[in-house]
């Protein structure tokens, strides 16, 4: 700690702080333009300047660390006199336009003009005046607004790593530019926007709409995706204006990507369902909220005196709130009375979470994003992260670039520099594999570990057999065969195992190309392997972090809305947590088993499934038409659907209940890491849609059972005494530490059951010459189909284009733009190409965002232990059109 | 007995109650009224007079206000309501796209005048503006603006050049998302 002085207060600070932000803590404000405290410091703008005593000269208080016994003086006549001359200079070329400028009312330029200038200039010559250029339908730029401060240009190289801004010509004719001759094309993360202390980037999505004063704030959590940024949604007479979100704030930390920053119309989308719809002679009806619920509970009544109530089923989205969750799943255990529930997290995160609960006996990461920030080695499996889950991506890239972590990464794409960033760039060491291989790799890297004598000495003590039982699984696999199927080389394997496995902290993060394809459950059983191996299980900063794909996936497992978990998560046999639940309830619990997305479809089918609840998930739209949901569903006597649009599952559905969105309701929301965040109320409910759980609670009490809360908060309140402590506000997550007894448990006898097949190295099936590998993914400017009517997005995204390896397109002879047919014996579909070259040759790959078609092509098959549907990979045939 | 006497004549003749309706008096027998008989009779306005409020225009017909809701903030009872957008086809233009007033609320107190960056709206000096429904005085811009019209017949010189980032303007926007949604 280095003690000084600013403006007379005494002040500890650490070593190496800044002086500008030493002040700050000490509650003195000096006035920055070009210094973040996200970005490294730059210098150029002179607006910080400060007397330190000794120092001949004034000195950037935003480059001079402090220093023992320092005396700083920051308002002394020649700091103001330099305030003075450095803001003359700024607006000698600033143009008037604070009354047309969005930035007016909270403008920086405005705030120290205000402060420190006097009202004249003695500059008389003409102002700098740039040629506008089209710039991009999102982003607005008003370059004679710059202040040449270079924060965007910064912030778009080293935090985004995405480099599309730099700054051209010189002096103050320095302008900042994109690099392409066509419109901005970069991540459209709106950090430039966010982080431009003067009006020069603005965003054109809210562009005029506003005045800072006029704003309603709402802080509440981002719905694209498990990272669970806070956001803070910005109303104006209940209409949605702006979203942003603020340094210091929320686990993202005043980062945000382009679905949180510019997706936030599709809350508002015209096509909103806002009456209750009735189906009456084959027609959707519009009908008052007594006829509709009166309707389903009537009904309810009499298939489940028909029928039982194992007749029924529930699905729910892992979009809505735990208060929606944990009402839904117990409104269909109380009032139905059976367990068949399941809900998104059944696409890809119980994999992940199921693997932990088996091996650590958590059911979340053992680690949090400031442990991935703080890790020396990260491995990153099967996620193309920047697309997914893009926050977390940011501490994978400052780990990287700030901190010197060494990434190693297993993924399909390969590193090329592109429009948007790729994490395979920042990569040690990067092994591109065919995404039917990822798992090759790990066991070469577990063969690796074992060969090179890097297994954990302790390990070794505690656990032989298990140590000896991987051992021979692993020497039973050859070297060449994993080099062809992986096409690298020992040498990269090895070298890549030793990275890790000498690393002081360890972190691997596994994503959906693991989660979501077949066999993701065993090979993230195979990781958490690994990671006990090296011994980087356990240890304080250290463990497997499963990236979560929807917002609340984590939320839905915990508040046992899938097939296999009651509230908690508990098991649904375990008898203890049975008779607490059931005690807590004052209500028997239902006997019956519970079924997964699958199942229960299934079961529909063959009628044995009369009547279903569907809150917010749309399985006709999700799964491939080879799942024949539509047959499924079209089966039932009775589908009621809660929904915010008329999707292809409400479009069957016999009533459909209008919901609200994640805008209008109160409740929470766990994000990936574990962390339990509050969601809040920006607008009003649009129509007469209500919350998911309100609906529910009304509906139990037609129905009989009476499940009621006063607000969201008494149903959290209630979670809290299933789940003690669920949702306390605390500074950041509070991983749990690995469960020894569960560990040593696995150690022992549980990774036996299926270690042959685990650690079998199935030869991969050969690709046919001519067949692609058609891979339907998330892209970064969408979020499920949710997204698909937010305005904003549209404008980046709006059509299913097909990325296509340029080598592979030249061999097809089509280049960007072109048309092209994709097909295989289930179906076809015509698309439009993208040349990316970060995808490998072989690959195709396509947004699930816009994939009426594709759904067509692909194939399901279910895992044989999590019952996960793997539904995103087709081999296909594509031919110039 | 004297005093007695005194006291007596000023009882008979109410002496007290003429003394204290001295002003009454003098008033009745030298009429002379104040009060204008409007509508016949009006006043001179002073010149710093405060009336109705009026948009303006430059001396080319365009309309003065940028749309900036400054006037809007600054009024102390809420009485304008100003919906900016920007000007189709001139892109990064902004101008108001609706402007209301509420003249039922108004106080006349000339805030928004003071507030307003571009002289965009005026103080006129009408005041006839009796309606048998107070609905008729919510004004909307082209109301406004006509009144400004018939006001302020000699109009502020544009300035040249008011508008570079237009004249500059060296791509055109092929799309503009849509403002609502
Ligand atoms: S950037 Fe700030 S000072 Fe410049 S015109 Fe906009 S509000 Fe005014
Ligand atoms: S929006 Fe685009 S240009 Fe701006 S910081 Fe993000 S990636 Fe860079
Ligand atoms: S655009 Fe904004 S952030 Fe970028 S250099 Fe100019 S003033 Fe700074
Ligand atoms: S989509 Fe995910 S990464 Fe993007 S803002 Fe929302 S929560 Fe954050
Ligand atoms: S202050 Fe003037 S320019 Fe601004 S909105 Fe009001 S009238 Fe228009
Ligand atoms: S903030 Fe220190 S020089 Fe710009």
């Amino acid at each position: 700690m280095v003690k000084l002085t600013i403006d007379g207060v005494p002040i500890t600070a650490p070593k190496g702080t800044l002086v500008i932000e030493a002040a700050r803590q000490a509650g003195i404000m000096i006035p920055h333009f070009c210094y973040h405290p996200k970005l490294k410091w730059d210098a150029n703008c002179r607006m910080c300047l400060v007397e330190i005593e000794r120092v001949p000269k004034l000195q950037t208080s935003c480059s001079t660390p402090v220093a023992e016994g320092m005396v700083v003086r920051t308002a002394t006549t020649a700091v103001t006199q330099a305030h003075k001359s450095v803001l003359e200079f700024i607006l000698a070329n600033h143009p008037l336009d604070c009354p047309v400028c969005d930035q007016g009312g909270r403008c920086d330029l405005q705030d120290f003009s205000h402060e420190y200038t006097p009202t004249t200039s003695r500059f008389i010559e003409v102002k700098r005046i740039f040629p506008k250029e089209y710039f991009s339908a999102l982003i607005e730029t008003q370059m004679n607004r710059c202040v040449q401060c270079l924060r965007c240009v910064r912030y778009c190289d080293e935090v985004m790593d995405v480099k599309a801004l730099a700054p051209a010509g010189r002096g103050t004719m320095t302008e900042i530019k994109h690099f392409t001759h066509h419109e901005l094309d970069c991540e459209f993360c709106g950090g430039c926007v966010q982080i431009c202390p003067v009006g020069a980037i603005t965003s054109r999505l809210s562009m005029y709409e506003y005045r800072p004063w006029m704003l309603k704030r709402a802080d509440t959590i981002c719905t694209y995706c498990g990272d669970g940024c806070q956001i803070t949604i910005q109303t104006k007479e209940n209409k949605l204006i702006e979203v942003n979100t603020a340094h210091g704030a929320g686990r993202n930390n005043g980062d945000l990507c382009a679905r949180g920053f510019f997706g936030y119309h599709a809350s508002t989308h015209p096509d909103r369902l806002q009456h209750p719809l009735v189906r009456r002679n084959g027609e959707l009806v519009q009908a008052t909220w007594e006829e509709a619920l009166g309707f389903v509970a009537e009904t309810c009544i009499r298939l489940k005196m028909e029928h039982g109530a194992e007749a029924f089923a529930g699905l729910i989205a892992s979009r809505c709130t735990n208060e929606d969750l944990y009402v839904f799943q117990k409104f269909m255990r109380l009032a139905i009375g059976t367990n068949r529930i399941d809900s998104s997290a059944r696409y890809g995160q119980i994999n992940g979470v199921r693997a932990l609960r088996r091996v650590q006996g958590t059911h979340r990461w053992a680690v949090t994003f400031e442990d991935i920030v703080a890790a020396d080695a990260l491995l990153l499996v099967g996620t193309n992260i920047t697309e997914t889950n893009p926050i977390t991506g940011l501490k994978v890239k400052e780990a990287v670039k700030k901190r010197t972590a060494t990434l190693l990464t297993v993924d399909a794409l390969v590193p090329a520099v592109g429009t948007i960033s790729n994490i395979a760039n920042l990569a040690a060491h990067h092994f591109p594999v065919h995404p039917d291989r990822f798992g090759h790799v790990v066991l070469g890297l577990i063969k690796a570990v074992v060969e090179d004598g890097l297994v954990d000495q302790a390990l070794a003590h505690r656990a032989p057999a298990y140590v000896q039982a991987i051992g021979d699984a692993v020497q039973a696999l050859s070297w060449p065969a994993l080099e062809s199927a992986t096409g690298t080389t020992s040498g990269a394997l090895r070298e890549a195992a030793r990275i890790f496995a000498r690393a002081a902290r360890g972190v691997v993060l596994v994503g959906q190309g693991v989660l979501r394809s077949p066999g993701g459950y065993g090979l993230t059983t195979n990781l958490l392997d690994l990671l006990l191996l090296t011994g980087q299980h356990g240890r304080p900063g250290c463990g497997l972090a499963p990236l979560a794909e929807e917002n609340n996936d984590q939320g839905a497992v915990e508040m046992g809305t899938v097939a296999e978990y009651l509230p908690g998560p508990c098991d649904l046999n375990d008898p203890t947590a049975r008779e607490r639940i059931a005690g807590l309830w004052k209500e028997e619990l239902p006997k019956g088993p519970g079924r997964t997305l699958t199942e229960t479809l299934e079961e529909a089918r063959t009628g044995k499934v009369k009547a279903m609840f569907v809150v917010g998930e749309n399985p006709v739209g999700s799964l491939p038409h080879a799942a024949r949901a539509k047959d499924a569903l079209a089966q039932l006597e009775l589908l009621v659907c809660q929904e915010l649009f008329l999707t292809e599952t409400a479009a069957l559905a016999h009533v459909v209940l209008p919901a609200c969105s994640y805008a209008e309701k109160d409740g929470s929301f766990t994000n990936t890491e574990g962390l339990v965040q509050p969601v809040r109320r920006a607008i009003e409910p649009i129509g007469e849609s209500r919350p998911d759980w309100e609906i529910l609670s009304a509906l139990s009490v037609l129905m009989g059972y009476p499940i009621e809360y006063g607000d969201a908060k008494e149903i959290l309140k209630e979670i809290r005494s299933l789940i003690p402590g669920y949702g306390l506000l605390g500074a950041g997550p509070n991983p749990p530490r690995p469960d020894e007894a569960v560990v040593s448990r696995y150690l022992r006898e549980g990774y036996a059951e299926d270690l042959a097949n685990r650690y079998a190295a199935t030869q991969p099936t050969e690709k046919r010459t001519g067949h692609f590998t058609l891979l339907v993914t998330q892209s970064l400017f969408h979020s499920g189909k949710f997204s698909t009517r937010s305005t904003g997005l549209l404008e980046i995204q709006n059509t299913g284009v097909l990325g296509l390896n340029p080598a592979d397109a030249a061999r097809l002879g089509v280049t960007d733009g072109d048309r092209v047919r994709v097909s295989n014996t289930l179906g076809e579909l015509t698309a439009p190409i993208k040349l990316l070259e970060r995808i490998p040759e072989g690959l195709a790959v396509f947004p699930e965002h816009f994939d009426e078609e594709a759904r067509r092509l692909l194939g399901v098959s279910t895992d044989p232990q999590t019952r996960v549907p793997y539904c995103k990979s087709a081999q296909v045939v594509i031919e110039k059109l | 007995m004297a005093k007695s006497l005194k006291s007596w004549l000023k009882t008979i003749t109410f002496y007290e109650i003429l003394v204290g309706m001295k002003a009454t008096l003098k008033h009745l027998l030298h009429y002379k009224p104040i009060t204008l008989q409007y509508p016949h009779e009006k006043r001179t306005l002073p010149d710093s007079y405060r009336g109705m409020l009026a948009l303006l225009r430059y001396d080319d017909g365009t309309e003065k206000c940028v749309g900036c809701d400054l006037c809007e903030a600054a009024c102390p009872s809420r009485v304008i309501k100003v919906v900016s957008a920007e000007v189709p086809g001139e892109p990064t233009k902004r101008y108001a796209k609706e402007y209301y007033m509420d003249m039922t609320r108004c106080l006349f107190c000339g805030l928004c005048v003071d507030a307003c960056p571009v002289d965009a709206l005026g103080m006129t000096r009408e005041y006839e503006w009796a309606v048998y429904d107070k609905r008729q005085l919510y004004l909307n811009k082209q109301q406004l603006l006509a009144i400004g019209d018939r006001s302020f017949p000699v109009r502020e010189k544009k300035l040249e050049l008011q508008h570079l980032n237009v004249a500059f303007f060296n791509v055109a926007f092929k799309h503009l998302p849509p403002k609502e949604g």
